[in-house]
């Protein structure tokens, strides 16, 4: 546990249930706060953009967290899933009339729903077989969404209108970015503040039980079956809102944002932001979607000394993600999460060691 | 304060900052002062799955860009291209238009099927004419993509002028194996060209097989459009794989024509296949070679010679490139000389009112035209075959 929390002398069980305990970590969450309201002033539109890509990631990342860190599932049908509630979305509400909020909290129900059924197999099988069993969500879905004119109409890629809430409408390129922020970031303190309470029940609770010591769970009287597809439906309900907001973000989707690259890309968020850790999901999804592009500034940089970087630039990326997950998992196999609690403790227990 | 109360603390600040947002100015313009550099984004494949000639046609770009710098830019000003690979993903190229906004280019220049269609809706909203390296019919429409402009025959259009040269070939009764790549641009003439066999009442057999991506050979689907009785393989793919398919052919000594169509209808293809594999396959190719010897290819010329380059290294993608920005070069021009800001919708007008852009016979039959109810630019391609190595001629302005 971490140094700033030691010492502290609960008198009551709400003070023992609160998420932060101390003053620092209340100052940390204003500045926190602080910066994000500021964002948008400081950054201009292109790095907005990444600002707001990072914020959808934090939902999928969360969301997949929960399953792969908290209860101790794996998937590799992330991709899948995040179709699953973008197509559904942009259909409802496009195709269908129906307003945007409505369309949106469907595809999340849809897709905790087939997360639910995808999840089945979960029941008997675990780890690689598991893995397995995902994949063929992660490939069944992608099949469905290349193949199926229907869901695009013949055309192979699907226009969604811009976003319009109840008669607001986003607007041109001057404020898109920036409108979209506002709206990315109450939706993804949301599904932070949810995640971080939902361990906090007994539900939870039992998803972490599974995780650790099935056996043990079961003795106890935690519902394995239940807490597993659970774990499968809240999961895919986050990812799902994830999915949806990049079809109404993006305003177009094609198969070929949901590929199994995808898929990959958010288990190596949660791997490198740290397993079981909400707060370990956001600094993943922070990393994992800004390392491209800082891979790209750097080739700009060294362009002149170094052209074989920026010549060869795709492949010096897709090198250095495959590099940055091993070293993680030499390293600091709990990620960022764990790197930022030792820099804490140090500080904390400054000047000693320990 | 409690969990409950920050959270709406924060929410309400949120909305609070939504609602100042909105009040905002509209879109942006995109235009710059004069005597500053037009900054054009290009988008390319240099290292995906299409590279072989993404490269190409985006070094034909980069090139008519310094000519035309050199010889004094657009009207006193100079081109800016800002250019960046993106690896044929799609993600990636919505992450540099993303920033080709933010850097305020006035049009920008793409290049595959998938991310065109992607960005297609965009660029209508953010007022950005957008042209490509795709040439998928639906892009031609102007109620369905306003802003992307197609300046050859579009792929359907070219499998119609293949179609109708099989069924000429055969005399009727010829069966077609249609190998395409496995994606939007793969797929983009499939459909449209079993439509056409239809309506035309051409005799022919007709089917389609994908090709996976990363085959070493194409034995496997050569030998289902062997057991189809296929003499002709109609190609919707790049170079290399295409080439992959002729060497196969020439193994197998099946007796098969390939009539590949534009991205495989080039020099790349006979050199990578080997001559004698290549020898007598047909190439649909709406963008004259160097070696058709069309009167604009002069600067093409003029250019290599100034800056060292055998034109024997200028392929038929390096032309495409180099004409992709001289077309929308002549419409920046246009909307200039119009008088009007220079802005994507005064560039997106010149371009629809300006009348036939000359290229000197290099592309289709020599015009590229667009109107404000249809922005196909030509509906007419050269057909070449391969012979002792080259492209030779054998119809220069086919269509319909």
């Amino acid at each position: 546990m971490a140094a700033t929390a030691t010492g502290i002398h609960h008198r009551s069980y709400s003070s023992e249930l609160r998420l932060r305990a101390t003053r620092a970590e209340y100052v940390r969450l204003g500045l926190l706060t602080l910066l994000l309201l500021l964002l948008p002033f400081i950054l201009d539109n292109y790095w907005l953009s990444q600002a707001n890509l990072i914020l959808i990631a934090v939902i999928g990342a969360v969301g997949l967290n929960i399953l792969v860190g908290y209860t101790g599932q794996i998937s590799l049908g992330q991709g899948g899933f995040l179709a699953v509630g973008a197509y559904s979305s942009a259909i409802l509400s496009d195709r269908m009339g129906l307003p945007t909020p409505i369309a949106i909290l469907l595809a999340v129900l849809l897709t905790a729903a087939v997360g639910t059924f995808f999840g089945l197999p979960g029941l008997r099988l675990k780890g690689l077989y598991l893995a397995i069993a995902t994949l063929a969500s992660q490939m069944i879905i992608e099949f469905v969404i290349r193949r199926w004119d229907w869901l695009t109409l013949g055309q192979g890629y699907l226009n969604i209108d811009r976003l319009d809430v109840f008669g607001f409408q986003i607007g041109g390129r001057a404020v898109f970015e920036q409108q979209w922020y506002w709206i990315l970031l109450v939706l993804a303190s949301l599904s932070v503040i949810t995640a971080r309470n939902l361990f906090r029940t007994g539900l939870g609770r039992s998803f972490m039980a599974v995780r650790d010591q099935d056996i043990a769970a079961e003795a106890i009287g935690v519902n394995i079956p239940r807490a597993k597809l659970m774990a499968f439906a809240i999961s895919s309900g986050f990812v799902g809102l994830a999915g949806a907001l990049t079809a109404h973000y993006s305003e177009v989707l094609s198969w070929e944002k949901f590929t199994l690259d995808v898929s990959i890309l958010y288990l190596a968020m949660i791997i490198v932001g740290g397993l079981g850790s909400i707060a370990g999901a956001v600094y993943g999804a922070i990393f994992m979607t800004l390392l491209p592009e800082l891979i790209r500034q750097l080739s700009l940089g060294l362009g002149d000394s170094v052209p074989f970087i920026a010549d060869q630039l795709p492949a010096v990326r897709n090198a250095v993600f495959g590099l940055v997950i091993i070293l993680f998992l030499i390293l600091e196999p709990r990620g960022l999460d764990r790197i930022w609690h030792r820099i804490k403790d140090y500080f904390g227990f400054w000047p000693f060691r320990y | 304060m409690s969990a409950r109360n920050r959270t709406l603390a924060v929410a309400m600040a949120a909305a609070s900052a939504l609602a100042l947002s909105a009040c905002g100015g509209g879109g942006g313009g995109g235009g710059a002062d004069s005597d500053e550099p037009i900054p054009i984004g290009m988008i390319a494949d240099l290292t995906g799955a299409t590279g072989d000639v993404g490269t190409p046609y985006n070094e034909g770009m980069l090139a008519y860009v310094d000519w035309r710098n050199e010889e004094g830019g657009i009207d006193g000003r100079q081109i800016e291209a800002l250019s960046n690979d993106y690896a044929y993903e799609v993600p990636k190229a919505e992450q540099l238009y993303k920033q080709y906004i933010n850097d305020g280019v006035v049009a920008v220049q793409g290049w595959g099927t998938g991310d065109t269609e992607a960005l297609s809706a965009s660029v209508g909203k953010d007022e950005l004419p957008f042209m490509s390296g795709s040439f998928a019919e639906p892009l031609t429409d102007p109620e369905e993509a306003p802003y992307n402009f197609i300046i050859a025959p579009t792929y359907s259009d070219q499998m119609r002028i293949a179609l109708n040269w099989i069924e000429e070939d055969s005399g009727g009764g010829g069966e077609v194996a249609v190998f395409h790549h496995d994606s939007p641009f793969g797929e983009a003439p499939v459909g449209d060209g079993q439509t056409w066999i239809d309506e035309e009442g051409l005799d022919l057999g007709y089917e389609s097989y994908a090709m996976p991506s990363g085959s070493q050979n194409y034995v496997g689907l050569l030998s289902q459009a062997k057991d189809q009785g296929a003499k002709y393989v109609v190609i919707q793919n790049v170079a290399s794989p295409a080439a992959l398919v002729a060497k196969d052919i020439a193994a197998q000594n099946l007796d098969m024509k390939i009539v590949c169509l534009n991205w495989c209808g080039n020099e790349l293809f006979i050199d990578s296949a080997g001559d004698k594999a290549a020898e007598g396959h047909i190439l649909i190719q709406p963008f004259a070679p160097l070696s058709a010897e069309k009167e604009g290819h002069a600067p093409i010329k003029e250019y290599a010679e100034a800056n060292n380059i055998d034109t024997a290294d200028i392929g038929a993608a390096w032309v495409q490139g180099w004409y992709a920005m001289d077309i929308m070069a002549q419409g920046i021009e246009e909307a200039m000389a119009s008088g009007d800001e220079l802005t994507g919708a005064s560039i997106r007008e010149a371009l629809e009112t300006m009348g036939a852009i000359d290229t000197g016979g290099v592309v289709g039959d020599g015009t590229v035209e667009f109107s404000a109810d249809s922005h196909r630019g030509s509906t007419a391609t050269g057909i070449y075959e391969a012979q002792d190595g080259a492209m030779v001629e054998i119809d220069p302005d086919a269509s319909l």
